[in-house]
């Protein structure tokens, strides 16, 4: 193996692997970066070390045990998986949820953001080496935390939804206990905001790293605050308002500068529109019921709704074929819209320093991109399998390895077939 | 201070088992502050030497494709070097267990073979983190070894003596140099902390891109000794800054809250800066850290002269 190092004049690529597992990786995702030196001059990707089949396993689930399956996708934008899914449930089995439960939905929703935006916040400023602002932060998130586990029972995966409504009301005792937390919030996120707007070595490290402009920014199709971060108007409760953004509306924040600073600013500034709508809205929450009935079943039919996560948009498409189960459940995460920002644009001519930071800078959540892909094609080695057929070719395969004889399964037929 | 046996002096105190003893201290305090700097509990009092003792008594790794010798030969060159550069030093308001004429020089030239080593032995193995870390440490090393070096020399140069011990003689003697030298302080504090490699000087060993840098393949006995030389190198960094610009020898406890004080200003830029990217570590020095130094020696000649 030396040997192959010593003789590389041929100008050999030097390729930095970086994971499965490596740590500055929370999830596990490969990436290669080939390096001139420090530069990177190409990046590749790799996902899939998480697949977990949900959208299958929603197919044989009944529509309330789906909304939870769901809610488990992303452990950090629950409720926005949760909301994207039943809203869709909702349209299709053609039921109006009553205004209250659509506020308490919309305010879920950005604490849901308040808490992920604090989080990421202590991530990226980890991967770029900043420690404190790392500790610092998520100590506050822990209030998001205990405003979470407060109301609705739970630190993650709190549930807030079901089918028709909401779980949990808004009392006026817990409303004063969100305002005196999110005065202390604020109090925090603006240090935060002096520190990623004036503090030398921090802004070394992001101002004019990763710069994405607008028009390329809208080629790779970014969502969410990486969006917005170069000047795009793109917000899912801006265009297309949902549950509660519709009856309050929500301003966007927009950034113009598309460098990695812009994303800490507009994230930051974006905690600071939830602090202001949940106060203002917490005034004002309609009075009413917190839900409606929902049926066993639903009418056969198609629906799509997006729903803004914090990391953008979340998009579900579900389909039903009038039983107790959906018949399809497709979701697509906003992470699957930004790598293509990372990996075919902004990687080659930066740092390897720098990479960590970038990666980090879209907010990225592994675990929601992993797909299960069938090659359908001329290619030699294509072929379409079923569920069943794989399943079998797996335990012939084991067999033949362990030796012992599977020919009454039935599997050596299957074995000619393909 | 009466004068202690020789071979009392160099095997057990002041240095040599007293002084890695001390080492560990040094380290628990140094985490122990940054943890609560950042609200974290920290280690407690006897991690360290927990670490390095379960570290000592594991099995060494050697991995596919290093030169074997050299890999085992490193760290205890490197732990070598920084018990010899030890010896000149004076810790605690102790003198030193031997001086030669020069030996400034000598203790400097051994601390940078530490380094040298660590870069030896990041470039030996085959694992790119490695050798990232290597190239790292090495550019690094040249960055701030100029001003370092120029920083701890410009007391020599008002002391006219090349030896730690009349340096140290002439400090006690007179203002503390931090007054009259307060560039060189600052820019030899600095330099420290790139010499260790500490944050936010350490893009070396950013585990955020490259594990852990140059020692990614060690483990066991030889990383425990890379361990220990770098809290050596902490306190004899620590005892150079505070002998040479915080009033030379003076008694023992004075000296150990004076090396604390040092101690607690480093963890606290460590705690509140972000890592820089080598090649802004490197301007940042050049830029900045030379040119200063250099405009500190110019002040001592100019002084001198007149």
């Amino acid at each position: 193996m030396t040997d192959n190092l010593i003789d590389s004049n041929k100008s050999q690529k030097y390729i930095v692997p970086i994971g499965p597992q490596h740590p500055a990786l929370k999830e596990p995702g490969h990436f290669e970066f080939t390096v001139e030196g420090e530069i990177v001059v190409d990046a590749s990707i790799r996902l899939g070390y998480v697949h977990r089949g949900v959208e299958k396993a929603a197919e044989s689930r009944t529509w309330t045990q789906v909304l939870y399956l769901v809610e488990r996708v992303c452990g950090i934008c629950s409720h926005a998986h949760g909301t994207a899914f039943i809203q869709n449930a909702e349209a299709l089995a053609g039921i109006e949820i009553p205004p209250r439960a659509k506020v308490i939905r919309a305010i879920a929703g950005e604490i849901e953001r308040l808490h992920s935006h604090l989080l990421w916040l202590g991530v990226a400023a980890h991967e770029g080496g900043f420690d404190a602002m790392f500790m610092y932060s998520w100590r506050d998130r822990e209030i998001v935390m205990d405003i979470l586990e407060n109301f609705f029972g739970n630190r993650v995966n709190y549930s807030v939804n079901i089918p028709g409504g909401v779980k949990e009301d808004i009392t006026p005792e817990f409303a004063e206990q969100l305002r005196i937390k999110l005065d202390f919030l604020e109090k925090r996120l603006k240090h935060y905001l002096d520190v990623v707007n004036d503090d030398v070595t921090f802004r070394a490290r992001t101002v004019n790293i990763g710069t994405l402009g607008k028009e390329e920014m809208t080629r790779l199709g970014a969502t969410g605050p990486t969006a917005r971060s170069a000047g795009i108007t793109r917000d899912i409760r801006v265009d297309r308002p949902y549950s509660g953004f519709d009856i309050y509306p929500i301003n966007m924040i927009l950034d113009d500068h598309g460098d990695l600073n812009a994303r800490f600013v507009v994230r930051l500034k974006e905690c600071f529109e939830s602090i202001r709508y949940i106060r203002d809205v917490l005034e004002k929450i309609p009075e009413g019921e917190l839900s409606v009935k929902f049926p066993r079943k639903i009418p056969a039919g198609e629906s799509m709704s997006s729903v803004e996560a914090p990391r953008g948009e979340l998009f579900y498409f579900v389909r039903s074929n009038g039983t107790e189960n959906p018949d399809r459940v497709k979701v697509r995460t906003a992470s699957l819209c930004n790598w293509g920002t990372i990996v075919s644009a902004v990687a080659k001519g930066h740092k390897l320093a720098d990479m960590p930071m970038i990666l980090a800078g879209i907010d990225p959540c592994f675990s929601c991109n992993d797909r299960m892909v069938n090659i359908v094609g001329k290619e030699k080695n294509a072929q379409l399998w079923t569920w069943e057929q794989l399943r079998k070719y797996g335990i012939n395969y084991h067999a033949m390895q362990e030796g012992f004889n599977v020919s009454d399964c039935g599997i050596e037929q299957l074995r000619e077939e393909k | 201070m009466t004068a202690l046996h020789p071979l009392f002096a160099l095997f057990i105190f002041p240095a040599g088992l007293f002084l890695i003893l001390i080492s560990f201290f040094f380290e628990w305090l140094d985490r122990k502050l940054i943890a609560r700097f950042q609200n974290r509990q920290g280690p407690r009092f006897l991690q360290p030497f927990a670490d390095i003792f379960k570290l000592l008594a594991k099995e060494e790794i050697v991995p596919i494709g290093v030169h074997r010798t050299l890999f085992k030969a490193l760290p205890i060159f490197a732990f070598a070097c920084v018990m010899t550069a030890s010896l000149y030093v004076p810790f605690f308001g102790f003198k030193a267990a031997w001086h030669i004429r020069g030996d400034l020089i000598i203790a400097m030239y051994l601390l940078s073979a530490m380094t040298v080593c660590l870069g030896m032995a990041g470039t030996n193995s085959i694992n790119r983190f490695a050798v990232v870390g290597a190239t790292r440490t090495l550019t690094q090393l040249f960055a701030y070894e100029g001003p370092f070096m120029l920083a701890l020399l410009m007391p020599a140069l008002v002391a006219q003596s090349w030896t730690i011990s009349s340096i140290a003689d002439y400090a006690s003697n007179h203002t503390w140099m931090i007054v009259t030298q307060p560039i060189g302080f600052i820019v030899a504090i600095i330099g420290l902390i790139g010499k260790l490699e500490l944050p936010p000087f350490d893009a070396p060993e950013a585990e955020q891109e490259i594990v852990s840098g140059a020692l990614s393949e060690y483990s066991g006995r030889g990383f425990g000794l890379f361990k220990i030389a770098k809290n050596v190198e902490l306190v004899i960094g620590l005892a150079l800054i505070t002998v040479f610009y915080l009033g030379g020898i003076v008694n023992p406890l004075l000296f150990s809250i004076k090396m604390v004080v040092l101690l607690c200003v480093i963890a606290l830029m460590q705690s509140t800066l972000t890592r820089l990217r080598i090649d802004q570590t490197v301007g940042l020095w050049w830029q900045a850290g030379a040119i200063l130094s250099l405009a500190q020696l110019l002040i001592i000649i100019l002084v001198r002269v007149r």
